[in-house]
Formats: C-alpha cells, sequence, structure tokens
C-alpha cells in the first residue's frame, strides 16, 4: 500500500474512480483548506462554503472517473468544480442576501496552519508576489472575475469603467501572470 | 473568416469563466474546428487555477471530514464498474451520466458547457435554441436527482429504522442495567446490615433449573427475592413464598415472572418469619393463600 501522502494528484484520482475512499482522503486532506478559503472569499457565507465543500468532494467522489489527464490537471478539475458550484449557489441566493453579505466585513483571516504544508505555503507565496507585480487595475479586474464570479459586463459595471477596457485589463492581467508562474509551475516541480 | 488572433480576449476570459454569452458562444463554435485554441485554453486554466491560492486558506472543522467521509458510503460513484459489469457496459453507462449531468465536472466535455446554465439571462432566437436543449438537460438532471433522492431517501428512511430499532434495544439494555444495578446495590445494602442472611433456594422437580435468592436483614425483616428460570404462571395463578418457622410455614410475597422467567420481589418479612430455617416457594391462586395449596418449585435453607 503506498503512502497516500507521496502520490501525485493523477494517481490519487485514478484510485477514487476505483472507489478507494482512503484516496478521496487523502485529495481533501491535501486541498479542503486551499478550497475552503476559496468558496469562502466566492460565498462570503462560512456556513454557505462549508456546504459546498462537502457537495465538492462527493462530486470528486462520484465523478472520478470522467476526469482525463490528458486534459488538464487534477488541481485545475478540482478548482473548476468548486468555483462552478460555488458561482451556482451564489446566483441561487437570494441578491438581497448576497447584497447584504458581500459588503459585511472580509472574513477574518483564518489562516490553517497549512496543515504543515511547507511545499504549498510555498506556492501560495508565490502566487502572491506574482500577483503584487501586477497592475492594479489587473489584480482588481482578475480577482473580481475569479473570486467574485463577475462576467466582464457585470466588472465594468461595479468598477464604472467601459467594458473593452475592463476585458483588455483582464487578459493582460492573466497572460502577465501565466509568464510569472510559467518557470515556477512548470516540470516536475508543477504544483497542479 | 476570423483567425486564432480574433479569440485571445474570449479564451482569456473563458479561462476565468468571466466571457459574456455571445462571446463563449463565437468562442465555442471555433473550438470545435481548433486544437491550438482549445489546448491554448487548457493552459489559461491552468493559470486561473493558480488564482485560487491568492485566497488565504482556511482549515475546514474536523466534523466536516467525518461527515464526508460517512457520506461517501451512501453515495453511488458514477462511471466505477459494478462487480459482473462489462468494459463496454461501463463506458456506456458513464456516458448517459455524462449527458445527464450536462457537462458539468467533466472536463471531456467542454467547460463552457458548464457555464451557459448558470450565466443565460438573454433570450435571442439561437439562444432559445441553447435554452431549449439546457431546458431539456435540466429536466434530464432533475429526473435524476429527483431519482436519486428518492433512493436516499428511502435509504436514509431504513437506516433511520434500523437506528431507532437500535435506539430502543439500547433503551431497554439500559433499563435493563439499571435494574441490576439498583439490585446489586440494594443487595449489598442488605448484606451489609450486622444481621444479613441469605439463602439460596433450589428448583424441585417441577422447575429443576430454577433458582432463586433471598437476602434479608434478620433484625429489621427487609427482604429481597431474586429468582430466575421459572416457567411463567398460568393465567390466575401466582408464585408465592413461604417462611418455614417451627416446621409451619408463613406467608410471604406473591410474585410473577417476566417472559424469560425473571422474577424480583421486595418486602419486609413478619417477626415470627424472621427466624426460619427454611423457604419455598409454591404456585398458588394469583391473590395468594394463607397456607400453601399448590406445587412447589423452589426450596432452600439458611
Ligand atoms: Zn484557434
Amino acid at each position: 500500500m503506498p503512502d497516500t501522502r507521496e502520490q501525485p494528484d493523477n494517481e490519487l484520482l485514478r484510485s477514487v474512480a476505483r472507489g478507494d475512499e482512503s484516496a478521496l482522503a487523502a485529495i481533501y486532506d491535501r486541498y479542503s483548506s486551499i478550497l475552503l478559503g476559496l468558496l469562502l472569499r466566492i460565498l462570503h457565507s462560512r456556513g454557505e462554503a462549508e456546504d459546498v465543500l462537502q457537495e465538492v468532494f462527493l462530486q470528486v467522489w462520484r465523478k472520478a472517473a470522467d476526469f482525463d489527464e490528458s486534459r488538464g490537471r487534477a488541481f485545475t478539475w478540482l478548482v473548476t468544480l468548486a468555483r462552478s458550484r460555488a458561482i451556482d449557489r451564489l446566483r441561487a441566493l437570494d441578491a438581497r442576501t448576497r447584497a447584504a453579505t458581500a459588503s459585511a466585513a472580509e472574513p477574518s483571516e483564518e489562516v490553517s496552519d497549512a496543515s504543515a504544508d511547507a511545499f504549498r505555503a510555498e506556492q501560495r507565496e508565490i502566487v502572491r508576489r506574482a500577483l503584487a507585480e501586477l497592475s492594479e487595475d489587473q489584480r482588481t479586474a482578475l480577482l473580481l472575475a475569479y473570486q467574485e464570479g463577475l462576467t466582464q459586463t457585470e466588472i465594468a459595471a461595479r468598477l464604472n469603467q467601459p467594458l473593452g477596457t475592463v476585458k483588455t485589463r483582464t487578459r493582460a492581467g492573466l497572460m502577465k501572470l501565466r509568464e510569472l508562474l510559467r518557470d515556477k509551475f512548470e516540470g516536475a516541480n508543477a504544483l497542479f | 473568416m476570423k483567425g486564432h488572433a480574433d479569440y485571445k480576449d474570449a479564451l482569456a476570459l473563458a479561462a476565468l469563466d468571466s466571457a459574456d454569452e455571445a462571446e463563449l458562444r463565437a468562442l465555442d463554435a471555433h473550438l470545435a474546428s481548433c486544437g491550438e485554441c482549445r489546448a491554448e485554453l487548457r493552459a489559461l486554466r491552468d493559470t486561473a487555477a493558480a488564482l485560487a491560492l491568492a485566497a488565504p486558506p482556511l482549515a475546514p472543522p474536523p466534523e466536516l471530514r467525518a461527515r464526508l467521509l460517512a457520506a461517501l458510503k451512501a453515495t453511488p460513484r458514477e462511471g466505477a464498474r459494478k462487480p459482473g459489469e462489462t468494459e463496454r457496459e461501463a463506458v456506456a453507462g458513464r456516458a448517459a451520466a455524462s449527458a445527464h449531468d450536462a457537462g458539468r465536472g467533466s472536463n471531456v466535455v467542454s467547460f463552457e458547457e458548464a457555464r451557459r446554465g448558470s450565466r443565460r439571462v438573454i433570450f435571442s432566437r439561437p439562444a432559445f435554441v441553447f435554452g431549449a436543449i439546457a431546458a431539456a438537460l435540466v429536466v434530464c438532471a432533475l429526473a435524476a436527482a429527483t431519482v436519486a433522492l428518492w433512493r436516499s431517501n428511502s435509504a436514509m428512511k431504513s437506516q433511520l429504522a434500523s437506528v431507532s430499532v437500535a435506539l430502543t434495544e439500547t433503551r431497554d439494555e439500559l433499563g435493563e442495567m439499571r435494574g441490576e444495578l439498583a439490585r446489586a446495590r440494594q443487595e449489598r445494602e442488605l448484606l451489609s446490615a450486622p444481621d444479613a442472611r441469605t439463602a439460596d433456594l433450589v428448583g424441585t422437580k417441577a422447575a429443576q433449573s430454577a433458582r432463586a435468592r433471598l437476602t434479608y436483614d434478620a433484625r429489621t425483616g427487609e427482604a429481597m427475592l431474586v429468582a430466575t428460570d421459572l416457567p411463567p404462571a398460568p393465567a390466575g395463578r401466582a408464585y408465592q413464598l413461604w417462611f418455614i418457622a417451627d416446621g409451619k410455614p408463613l406467608p410471604g410475597s406473591v410474585f410473577t415472572t417476566d417472559a424469560r422467567g425473571r422474577a424480583e420481589t421486595h418486602g419486609t418479612i413478619p417477626p415470627e418469619g424472621r427466624r426460619a430455617q427454611g423457604f419455598a416457594v409454591t404456585l398458588e391462586p394469583a391473590g395468594g393463600a394463607q397456607s400453601p395449596t399448590g406445587e412447589m418449585y423452589l426450596r432452600g435453607t439458611t
């Protein structure tokens, strides 16, 4: 029995597809803190975020056989599942509730001890630094799109900026981020 | 004729799930025939996923993990081959399952399909056709979800029923243990009295496996009798305890057994009974008797 903590994401997902509960637990232990942090950013409610987190991992359990590693990284697949469920939940919530919670104070930064995972803490630091190198406008556009789940039209309205300008910034921001992360995340060192 | 360059913005926005409807539709049409742009979209999605690390991580409460792992048992996996199922059947089942789920969660089916459901607001004519397809998929998904809910509901009901049975059993056991504990305590108290006496009674030919222990305080007369393995008393009849002092039986308490033949009775032995040398249990009329009339079931001496 290989130690699940050492196994790559792809292998773990293959085991999950065969019904291996310990592989699902290993994926959970690896990513639940990161995903819950993201879900909280999108949903602004800890209860909703925990709820969606549970749904996401149940979906991983049911759907692991659909994951095709030749078409994308496991981490990308997980994050995409989590985001799309969270955005669906967000849109299902009463608009009034949403406005009220969204304007509430940012949740306090309850950083887990990162489950003592120095590797992922390092990856987070790399992303944080890369984001700091983008212009303020680019960063804002990217995070509104990714963490708030807004369309370009919605971002333009929120920022009171022309749609074309917002699109250009968003794309430029993503391309620059790709350049900044290129050397960091490719090859054997790839996190995702 | 548009070229790759015209889709650069749309690709980036699609990777962030931030493209608008019309843009997404045009891109989808192009992606269908352009492997280069599909590869670019995948690469951009990997970059976008890194943004997940920009949010501060938050450790879920430990109960969430326990709840999830418990829920796995009740959650059927799709695309998993059941024992005895052929590879072909498994693949066919998987395809059907993907269709029902409208591509959500699969990185095989276009990610954009998943977005459409949540983003659609305007019903232009082509959008309406998409809408009809999406609606049909939603109906399928809802039907599948209803069946799944119904199934998990029945499963939960039967789980609940067995939990409730187990709970009742536990409660009964607990009641029994409490009774035994109280009995043991009382017995101990009785035995700690300076004039404590015990008498073991054994079954007669009428009930050879029956046993009983009488514990009493010879000074106060406080007594308890615990009997096992007595046959249930017939209707209108009951067991009665007798104290035999100077060869003469004195009447004691009247009792019946539970379904398993157990009996427990408490009482006070009258003063003349406290110096009894022998004890007996007979079957008598339900109201008891002044002197023994029925068959003897247990007997013993101090
Ligand atoms: Zn192309």
